[in-house]
This record gives C-alpha cells, sequence and structure tokens, in this order.
C-alpha cells in the first residue's frame, strides 16, 4: 500500500455528511474541522424539527454541544467565522426521495461533492420497524441514488460489525449480498417487500373492526381505572389515538424482532443494517462505495477530550447496573467486548474516506478491537468494578457507599446463576406475597409494616424487570456469541499522520475503562439513565453563522421519519 | 577506578513502616468476591508465622507464600489495589527520618538505589511520593494471561542474595562499593550491609543489632 496522506486528500475537497446530530458524527465533523482546516466545503445534511430550521438546529448543536469544546477553545471568538467559511447547512432529510433536499441546491452538490459520509442511522436495538427501515434502509437507498447521480462522488457508509448477526468465529471484512446469519437462502428485495406488507398489514388489522373493539374495552378500563369519566368524548379520543399508537408500536418492534431472529440478526438494529448493507452491493459499478462497520462505538479517548459520550450507549446501562447493589451478571467468560472508542473510529472514517478519494479504499472496513487488542467481557466487568471502587470509596454519596457499596464488586456469572436476576425476581414477588397474605388477627401495626414492606418489594421488582430486560438486550454481545472482526483493512493504509492512524493496539484497557471511560459515562451518561440533566457546555463566544442562509434553505418544516 | 558511589536503602523499617504482610492483607482483603478474600487472608496469615520465625534470617519464603495469596488474582486488580494502597496507605507511613536519609544521599551525589520486598505495583505508584530515587529493586509478581500464577520472579527480595546480588549491581552500572552506603533493618540485610563501605544499621532487629555490634557499623534509632 502506499502512504496514505490525509491533509492531502481532503485538501479543498467537498463532503456531505449525514447524522451530524449523532455522537459519531458530531465527533467526525468536529475532528475533521480542528484537525483538517484544508478541507473545502463540508455540508451538513440536517433534518428540520418542527419550527427549528436545519441551520438553526446546527448552530444550537455547536453551541451547546461539549463534542466542539476543543474548536471553541481553539478559535474563541473567530469559531464563527472559522465554521461559516467551511461548512453549509442543507434542510433534508436522508429518509425521503432525493433526500428532500432543495433541488437548486441538489443541483449545486451533484457538481461540487467529492464524498458524502452516511453517518445518519436509528441505534436503538429495537425501535419500531417502520422507523428502523426507513432511516437505515431507505435512508442508505436514498443517499445512494443521490450519489450515483453525482458528477463524481463517492460514499462512505457507515454501518455496524454486527451485521454479522449471531455466528461465532472471526468475521472478515467482505461485502456479502444477500447475507443472512444462518445460511438460508435470503433474497434483500424480497425480505424488504415482505416486511413493508406486514407493516401494512399490522397498520390495516389495528385500524379493522375486531382490533378496534379490543381497544375500546382498554380504553375505558384505562379511564375507570384513573377515576375519570367514561362519556368524555374527547378525552376518549385522546387515550385511543394514545393507546393504539402504542399497541402499534409494540406489534411493529415484535414484527421487527420475530424478523431478525428468523434469519439469524440478534435485533431489528443489526437487521435494518444488515439489508441496508445488501441493498449497497446492489449498487456496485453505479457507486464508488466503501462500508465501515464499527464495533460498540464508546467513550472518546483524546479527541474532542478524554471521556466524551453521548445518550445510551452499550456500555452505559450495563455498567451503571454494575455500580448497585446487583453483583451477578451473565456473561461468557473469554467472549470478546469489542469496544472502540469513538475518536478511533472517526480516524476510521477519515482514512475510509482519504482511500476512497484517492481510488485506493477496500470495500469494507472493519473498526474493533477485538483482532488486535482483545477486551474480554470478564475483563470489562472487573474494569467496570475497579472503576466503581475508585469512584465511591472517594466521592460516595453516604458511608454505606464509601465504604460497603466500593468492595461490593460486580462479578460475571452464568444464566442460571442462584443469585441471577429472575431469581431474585421470584424472591420478591414470594416475599411481596407473603407480606400481603398474613394472618388477619396478627396485630394492625404489624399488618401495616408488612403492608409497606409488600410496596418496597413492588418497587424493587419493577427496578428488577428493568434490569432483567437490559440484560435480554444485551445477553447477545455480551454472553451468546464470541465475535472477533478483522480489522485488516484499516491497518493495510500506511496513514502518514500518526493523529489519525487506526492503532488498537496501543489502547491501554485498565488505563482508558478506569480513567477515561467510567468517569466519561458518569458524566454524560449516567445521568440520562437517573433522568437528569447531564452537564452542558457554554462556550465563552457563541457560534452563530456569520452569512445569511443561501437561497433554498427554509425556516422550517414538517419533515417525519430519520434521523439525519 | 570508578568513582561513582551508590546508596542502597531497603525500603521496609528504614523508608517505610509496613511490611509485606500488611501489603499482601490489604490486597487480599480486597479480592473479587467474599469468600475469595477470606480464602486469601488465610493464605496471608499461613505465611505470618513464618515471618515472624524466619523474618530476621531469611524472608523469602515467607515472602513466596504471602505473594501465593494472589494467585488468580487478574493483573488489572493488583495494578489498581496497588496503586490504591500506596496512595492511600503506604504515603502516609513513610518514615520521616527515612526519607532525610534519601535527600541527603542524593544531595551528596550517591546513586540512590531503593530496594524493597514488595511488587512493582505498589512501589512504582509511591515513586513521585519520595525524594529523587535512581533506581527502584523489588519483587515482581509472574501473570499468565492476565491473571496472576501466585509465583514470585527470581531474583525474590528479601533473601540473603544482597550481599551477591549487590557486587554484580557494582559491576554492571560502573560503581565503586568502597564509598557507597546502605541502610538496613533486618538481619536479612546483613550481607548487603557488609557489601558497602558505609553501613548503617537502622533500627535494628535482634540478629542485624548483634551483627552490627561485632562489626562496628553505626546504629539508627528513629525517634518520633
Amino acid at each position: 500500500m502506499r502512504p496514505l496522506s490525509i491533509h492531502e486528500s481532503y485538501a479543498d475537497r467537498h463532503v456531505l455528511l449525514t447524522g451530524a446530530s449523532g455522537f459519531l458524527g458530531k465527533v467526525w465533523l468536529a475532528m475533521m474541522l480542528d484537525r483538517v482546516p484544508e478541507i473545502g466545503r463540508i455540508y451538513v445534511l440536517l433534518r428540520p424539527k418542527a419550527l427549528r430550521s436545519a441551520r438553526d438546529r446546527f448552530e444550537k448543536i455547536v453551541q451547546t454541544s461539549p463534542a466542539f469544546r476543543a474548536l471553541h477553545e481553539r478559535y474563541g471568538a473567530d469559531l464563527s467565522r472559522f465554521i461559516s467559511e467551511r461548512v453549509e447547512v442543507i434542510d433534508g432529510d436522508i429518509a425521503a426521495a432525493g433526500l428532500d433536499v432543495d433541488p437548486a441546491i441538489a443541483e449545486r452538490l451533484r457538481r461540487d461533492l467529492d464524498l458524502v459520509v452516511n453517518c445518519a442511522g436509528l441505534v436503538d436495538f429495537d425501535p419500531d420497524l417502520r422507523e428502523a427501515l426507513s432511516t437505515n434502509v431507505d435512508g442508505t437507498i436514498y443517499v445512494a441514488d443521490f450519489v450515483a447521480t453525482c458528477e463524481r462522488a463517492t460514499l462512505v457508509h457507515i454501518s455496524t460489525c454486527y451485521v454479522a448477526g449471531t455466528r461465532s468465529g472471526r468475521i472478515g471484512e467482505r461485502l456479502i449480498p444477500d447475507y443472512a446469519p444462518n445460511d438460508q437462502p435470503f433474497d434483500a428485495n424480497a425480505e424488504l417487500a415482505d416486511a413493508r406488507a406486514a407493516i401494512e398489514r399490522i397498520v390495516a388489522e389495528y385500524d379493522g373492526p375486531e382490533r378496534s373493539a379490543e381497544l375500546h374495552l382498554d380504553v375505558l378500563k384505562h379511564i375507570r381505572e384513573r377515576g375519570l369519566d367514561t362519556n368524555n368524548d374527547t378525552l376518549v379520543r385522546n387515550v385511543t389515538r394514545r393507546l393504539r399508537r402504542a399497541a402499534v408500536k409494540d406489534a411493529m418492534i415484535a414484527e421487527g424482532q420475530a424478523r431478525a431472529k428468523r434469519w439469524g440478526w440478534t435485533n431489528i438494529y443489526t437487521y435494518s443494517k444488515s439489508l441496508a448493507e445488501s441493498v449497497l452491493a446492489g449498487y456496485r459499478g453505479r457507486v464508488r462505495f466503501t462500508i465501515l462497520r464499527p464495533a460498540i462505538v464508546e467513550s472518546a479517548l483524546t479527541y474532542p477530550f478524554p471521556g466524551w459520550n453521548q445518550g445510551f450507549n452499550t456500555t452505559g446501562p450495563l455498567s451503571y447496573v454494575l455500580g448497585g447493589w446487583l453483583r451477578e451478571l451473565p456473561m461468557r467468560r473469554g467472549n470478546p467486548f469489542d469496544i472502540v472508542p469513538v475518536d478511533y473510529v472517526c480516524n476510521a472514517i477519515a482514512i475510509a474516506g482519504a482511500a476512497i478519494l484517492k481510488g485506493e479504499h477496500a470495500e469494507v472496513y472493519q473498526c474493533g478491537t477485538s483482532d488486535k487488542n482483545r477486551l474480554t467481557i470478564d475483563r470489562a466487568c472487573e474494569l467496570t468494578a475497579l472503576a466503581h471502587r475508585k469512584h465511591l470509596r472517594r466521592r460516595g454519596d453516604s458511608v454505606v457507599d464509601r465504604v460497603v457499596l466500593s468492595r461490593w464488586d460486580g462479578v460475571p456469572s452464568t444464566l442460571d446463576h442462584t443469585l441471577s436476576v429472575p431469581n431474585l425476581r421470584e424472591a420478591t414477588k414470594g416475599f411481596a406475597k407473603l407480606m400481603r397474605e398474613l394472618p388477619r388477627r396478627w396485630p394492625k401495626a404489624l399488618l401495616r409494616r408488612a403492608q409497606r414492606a409488600a410496596k418496597r418489594a413492588d418497587e424493587l421488582d419493577d427496578k428488577l424487570d428493568t434490569i432483567e430486560h437490559l440484560i435480554e438486550l444485551y445477553l447477545p454481545f455480551i454472553h451468546d456469541h464470541f465475535f472477533v472482526f478483522v480489522t485488516d483493512a484499516l491497518i493495510d493504509h500506511q496513514v502518514v499522520e500518526p493523529e489519525f492512524r487506526f492503532d488498537p493496539a496501543s489502547l491501554d484497557w485498565r488505563r482508558y475503562w478506569i480513567d477515561v471511560h467510567i468517569p466519561g459515562l458518569r458524566k454524560w451518561s449516567y445521568p440520562l439513565i437517573e433522568n437528569k440533566t447531564p452537564e452542558s457546555y457554554t462556550p465563552r463566544h457563541p457560534f452563530t453563522f456569520t452569512q445569511a442562509p443561501t437561497t433554498g434553505e427554509r425556516a422550517g418544516g414538517g419533515a417525519q421519519g430519520g434521523v439525519g | 577506578m570508578s568513582t561513582k558511589s551508590a546508596a542502597f536503602f531497603r525500603a521496609e523499617g528504614t523508608v517505610l513502616a509496613p511490611g509485606v504482610l500488611s501489603a499482601t492483607a490489604y490486597l487480599a482483603s480486597n479480592a473479587k468476591k467474599f469468600g475469595e478474600r477470606a480464602l486469601r487472608l488465610g493464605v496471608v496469615a499461613l505465611s505470618a508465622p513464618l515471618h515472624g520465625l524466619l523474618g530476621q534470617n531469611d524472608r523469602t519464603l515467607g515472602n513466596r507464600i504471602a505473594y501465593l495469596a494472589f494467585r488468580g488474582m487478574s493483573e488489572d486488580r493488583i495494578a489498581e489495589l496497588g496503586e490504591e494502597y500506596a496512595r492511600d496507605v503506604l504515603k502516609d507511613k513513610l518514615l520521616d527520618q527515612g526519607v532525610e536519609l534519601l535527600k541527603r544521599a542524593r544531595a551528596e551525589g550517591h546513586r540512590v538505589v531503593l530496594i524493597s520486598d514488595n511488587i512493582a505495583q505498589i512501589m512504582e505508584p509511591l515513586l513521585p511520593h519520595l525524594p529523587h530515587i535512581d533506581d527502584l529493586v523489588c519483587n515482581r509478581l509472574e501473570f499468565a494471561d492476565g491473571e496472576a500464577t501466585g509465583k514470585l520472579l527470581d531474583p525474590v527480595i528479601g533473601g540473603h542474595g544482597g550481599g551477591r546480588w549487590v557486587q554484580d549491581y557494582a559491576a554492571r552500572h560502573d560503581l565503586d562499593l568502597r564509598p557507597s552506603l546502605a541502610y538496613g533493618a533486618h538481619g536479612t540485610d546483613l550481607l548487603l550491609l557488609a557489601a558497602v563501605g558505609r553501613p548503617c544499621a537502622v533500627n535494628p532487629d535482634f540478629t542485624l543489632r548483634r551483627g552490627a555490634r561485632e562489626a562496628d557499623w553505626p546504629v539508627l534509632e528513629y525517634r518520633e
């Protein structure tokens, strides 16, 4: 391989970025602006939301997201000019044909673009099937269609390593059209058509008389339980609409899960992402593209600053649970837990983009750590316990936290362990039942206390229920499968700039986990789990575009679907 | 002929108050599982009488048994607990007069060498809290697949190897032992002290006190 220079590859090249409001998109955008200021123009495709235009949304993102902290600190008052010269925000939606971009702007983009980076995606594990297909599959189709009509644009599509589905072993960097993990004969387009038909069927079913009658009874029961008036038509209508929406969503999730399971994918997310890859394979010859598959994207190691994380990622809820009183978490010892810091993934996107701009790209790049520097799930559990210990010993809220909880280490266990969550739930339920069924002749004071204890047990059971669901969701990644994702394609590129190299072998897991990752989660992710607001960032110099919007940008819009 | 000289300090007893047993007990009692903690503490307790019986003579066996308590403990945990022990316990138990001796040795231009029975995971995080140390020589655990095997890598610090070791060390670093200093506190340091020109016994135990008296070495008693 010839040496690959990121600076040289991107100099004066124009890039369209989708998904700039997501964790990965934001960091990549900030990193490219910060490290490759000679880049041409970056067009940011954002969906207008409610009354807020894409441009307003972008301004708010730069203004409040800590991902842009490094840029704010570097440029200060000059950042508005710096970004205005390089970034143009485009109103649009990847889940709409033609990306819902104004025709005049679309024409300009088709002429100008050198590279499209499709970071947009719905990353919930089990979302509504309609949303998953619309953002992850239709979004990919529309982006690829758009790239196909551009003069010279190429495409970097962000997928996930876990499209491999429920299979174990070394997963190679290959794009297999019509791939299904269980090796059954599979036609992605037929599956897509079938899924769409199923969606329509579900919607029709819930509009039909049988379901409507059932729903009506549910609505009346719901209203009566709250002690409200069942003759209030407006109330009945509103509750009906709400319950129908929830019921349809549940049915969509169930349908998606069934489909994913039938072909061997772990969840709706990986199912829809894999369908998108299969669809993209159909564009071979028409669109020059490369697929980048990150593993589990987590806190930044260095850029924008150590520990930066956004929202719920995989290890957030799991490590949060391990920081509490639950000790036994089912996991299979020795299974790789493929975590990769977000700045490593951003480097990988930069490398894949540079390679495709130079025409030296591979078709698929996998970006993980299990191949070159494996972190096992039991080691991750041990490091999590040690990180919580370090925090609780010094900064625990109470003496109990500092003395007892800090020494209450989470340990790997088996699914059928005596203290597994299902068993704990059985015990709590049994206790609550016992407390409620004490003989009535017992003293009143005692019975009152028993009632209170039963209530506490119910609350505990609710918490355990959440944890049980969480564990079920993550079992494929921490217990069921032994995945090793090959990452040779990225490492093969001899990147000239050291700060852009993808070097998983250099990651010191202990330092990363204890001093960077878990403290990062504690600051940015745990507050969300506790329904609190994480610390916000206020730069000294506010960011606003220095130029007026270009013609064709709208002041607001009602585009639906997608997370552009 | 070399003009460079060194000052050898046996950490336990001259610079640090607690010994190996305290460190191993701390780590053992913070193992992952509750049952495991009791079991590992039991192993440390087993080595305690050996330290008592042979402590003035040869600590190798006692050390080997004490560190056996770490068998199967993860490298991450040992490193993290080692740091914690150094920061939260050892740092506050440094002997002020020992630290003064370290500073003085440095000011006199000696190469300062700290020899410790403790493991590197504990001693290395302690270094920032000590005056400048040129070389740290301490025990090292063997690890396999990220877990301690319970064995110490040779040479095990704590025995009578100190005498021969110091000769080799001097040859390797081109040191003249005649103007060199050595501070020790236990009978096990006799050969180390005998190898240098300016030995000093610090708060010596019975064996070292008798040896020091016979060899006419200075004896230093720290006072509170």
